[in-house]
């Protein structure tokens, strides 16, 4: 099977793509401000307006995705600025390494870092996958239901720092999911008789208004003085004696990081910042880390590798995405009326496979990229703001245009932009509310499809192991990780004193 | 402060959902849950959660300071502009127009803006149009001189 993948994803066209995406993608990551939601949601309807074949498309935006969580840690060690999230915990020692004239060393020893993360979780799709959708065949409505709920859950339980606000934001994607006209009896629902609205709000307009357009309020917000790089001189490569002191480090991380990954809800983030801690706990008291540990930098990268690959597990296997980026790339095959679920690997194994495969060719083609020609991203660096934004501003309403091209469509994006950068200042956090607006859909329609099945009884919902077991771990989700940092606080504060 | 005024907003927004959604209600009904529970089951849900922010005293909002909030509302305020005007003056002449304010808020000097702004609105017009065949809107007055 995964042979007849690389038959997709080797045509000299994808591997065009494939090429395109990681240069594009790595780009996206390194620029402070961008990461690979921003990336993929301002692809996706280029890319769908190009009448891209579906797997190509997918190919496109898993290189990117892919490209963003290299081109991240470029800016966290010249500049101390992590360019996206994934990245934070690399600046803590690619900056003092950079500082000490070994940037060289810190962005190589980082690339074989992320390109080891990569890899693994790569393998770990390959071997867990098609096991997990055999396994979640059996599942019925209900089940898939609950399984949404779980999602959701997940994702609201680990990001941001208030529950109401976690909720409050998966809520208003659902809620702005139901609008247009209902499939099963034709009732109009919150159309406001608007012609537009009859198809429900269009998906990129969501994206590219929450993601893109509150994006560039946001990079006005935080306008700093840029920052300049430190420039790179001195050996490119890390040496044999970096790399032995690395080996395990980068093992370890990338496993954990692929496990951490396939967890819906926890994120690049989370698996960069528990690997970094992880390794810093081991390495004892009179290592280096923190003041420029090659160990420092190979810990967060593959970690932070591994689970952005290891997100996309959930998301081939169930159709039930874990994470943001993750959830506009599902959105993405819904637009090409590919139904994502655990069927997708009989239905249609030519994407999937070409995915799985296009994701090995693509991160040997971001080694080569970002290890030999890094001096080619590092010159993106000193793109200027006022080049940067404006043009980010025009590619995100040709996106937006390119689908229907209408000025409704256009003007709901800034405005949805606008109500994003709201709630974006005030610590929403955005992945539940685009994970609830792509799930909400099939949230609807399974349960009232397992509500048709057994005649409107609802304990159906609570019937089957599986189900029960999925709501215990949801509301687990929900309360744990807040329980366990208040009794974590608890802990430090007497310490402390 | 901001937590409890956009708690009570989304609590007027559940309550109106309710009231306009309980009509919801199929002609001939093949199914025991229509069209309506979905919906108002989300928005209770939300009201809920409103009612949630609004007790939550935790949590507060550090805006900007006012004159970079003013900045910021200009921004939308073009952004806007350029969203209404970018089918009728067509794509090169809006995205010129859009970018030069833009760029002079991010620190351009006025000859990088403007030159800035025409560039990127041919240059991406061909990059767009032409060689990724995605259309973009040329505007009445070009369709006025070509056609």
């Amino acid at each position: 099977m995964l042979m007849q993948g690389f038959a997709v994803a080797g045509t000299p066209e994808n591997l065009m793509i494939a090429l395109i995406g990681c240069f594009i993608g790595t780009v996206v990551g390194l620029l402070p401000g961008l990461g690979p939601i921003n990336g993929v949601a301002i692809l996706l309807p280029i890319a769908f307006a190009m009448k891209l074949p579906p797997e190509s498309a997918l190919i496109l935006l898993c290189a990117v995705y892919a490209g963003c969580e290299y081109g991240g840690r470029i800016s966290a060690i010249l500049i101390n600025v992590p360019g996206d999230a994934g990245a934070v915990m690399t600046t803590m020692d690619g900056y003092p390494m950079a500082k000490k004239g070994l940037a060289g060393p810190a962005l190589s020893m980082s690339a074989l870092a992320s390109f080891t993360g990569a890899l693994v979780a790569t393998l770990g799709i390959v071997a867990f996958a098609p096991l997990l959708a055999e396994w979640a065949i059996a599942f019925g409505p209900a089940e898939y239901f609950v399984l949404m709920v779980l999602a959701l859950c997940c994702l609201g339980g680990l990001v941001g720092d208030s529950l109401p606000k976690a909720m409050t934001a998966c809520l208003i994607g659902l809620l702005l999911s139901t609008v247009g006209i209902d499939a099963n009896s034709g009732v109009y629902r919150y159309t406001f008789d608007a012609l537009h609205l009859q198809d429900g709000i269009p998906f990129i307009v969501i994206v590219i208004g929450l993601f893109a357009v509150s994006e560039l309020m946001l990079m006005l917000q935080n306008e700093h003085a840029a920052s300049t790089p430190i420039t790179l001189s001195g050996r490119l490569m890390f040496n044999m004696k970096e790399f032995l002191m690395a080996k395990w480090t980068l093992l370890r991380c990338s496993l954990s990081g692929f496990f951490i990954g396939v967890l819906p809800g926890a994120g690049a983030t989370i698996a960069s910042a528990m690997c970094y801690a992880a390794e810093r706990r081991m390495a004892g008291k009179d290592s280096e880390f923190g003041r420029g540990d090659i160990r420092g930098v190979a810990a967060p990268e593959a970690a932070n590798n591994a689970s952005a690959n290891g997100s996309l597990v959930p998301m081939l296997t169930l159709g039930v995405p874990g994470s943001g980026t993750t959830a506009v790339m599902i959105g993405a095959l819904t637009l090409y009326n590919i139904t994502p679920g655990p069927t997708l690997f009989q239905d249609q194994p030519v994407i999937v496979w070409g995915l799985i495969a296009s994701l090995f060719i693509a991160n040997v083609m971001l080694l080569v990229m970002n290890i030999p020609l890094i001096r080619v991203f590092v010159a993106f660096l000193s793109i200027p703001n006022w080049l940067l934004v404006p043009g980010v501003a025009a590619v995100s309403l040709v996106g937006v245009y390119a689908v229907h091209g209408t000025t409704f469509d256009l003007i709901l994006g800034t405005f949805i932009g606008g109500i994003g950068y709201l709630l974006r200042v005030m610590n929403f956090p955005i992945a539940p509310f685009i994970l609830g607006f792509v799930l909400g859909d099939m949230m609807e329609q399974n349960l009232r499809r397992a509500l048709s099945i057994s005649d409107g009884d609802v304990s159906v919902l609570f019937a089957s192991p599986i189900a029960i077991g999925l709501w215990v771990v949801a509301a687990g989700m929900l309360v744990g990780p807040r329980l366990m940092r208040m009794l974590d606080q608890r802990r430090t504060v007497p310490a402390a004193a | 402060m901001s937590e409890r005024i956009l708690g009570g907003v989304l609590l007027l927004v559940s309550v109106a959902g309710i009231l306009i959604g309980w009509n919801y209600v199929p002609p001939v009904s093949y199914e025991p849950v229509g069209p309506r529970a979905f919906p108002l089951l989300i928005l209770f849900l939300l009201g809920i959660c409103a009612i949630a922010l609004m007790l939550d005293k935790k949590s507060e909002t550090t805006w900007a300071p006012p004159p970079v909030l003013a900045r910021i509302a200009l921004l939308f305020l073009i952004v806007l502009a350029y969203a209404l005007l970018f089918d009728k003056l067509g794509f090169v002449i809006a995205t010129a127009l859009m970018s030069v304010p833009v760029a002079r808020f991010f620190g351009g000097s006025w000859k990088q803006c403007v030159l800035g702004g025409i560039g990127l609105g041919v240059g991406m017009f061909f990059f767009f149009d032409r060689l990724l065949d995605v259309a973009l809107p040329t505007g009445l007055w070009l369709n006025g001189i070509l056609g």
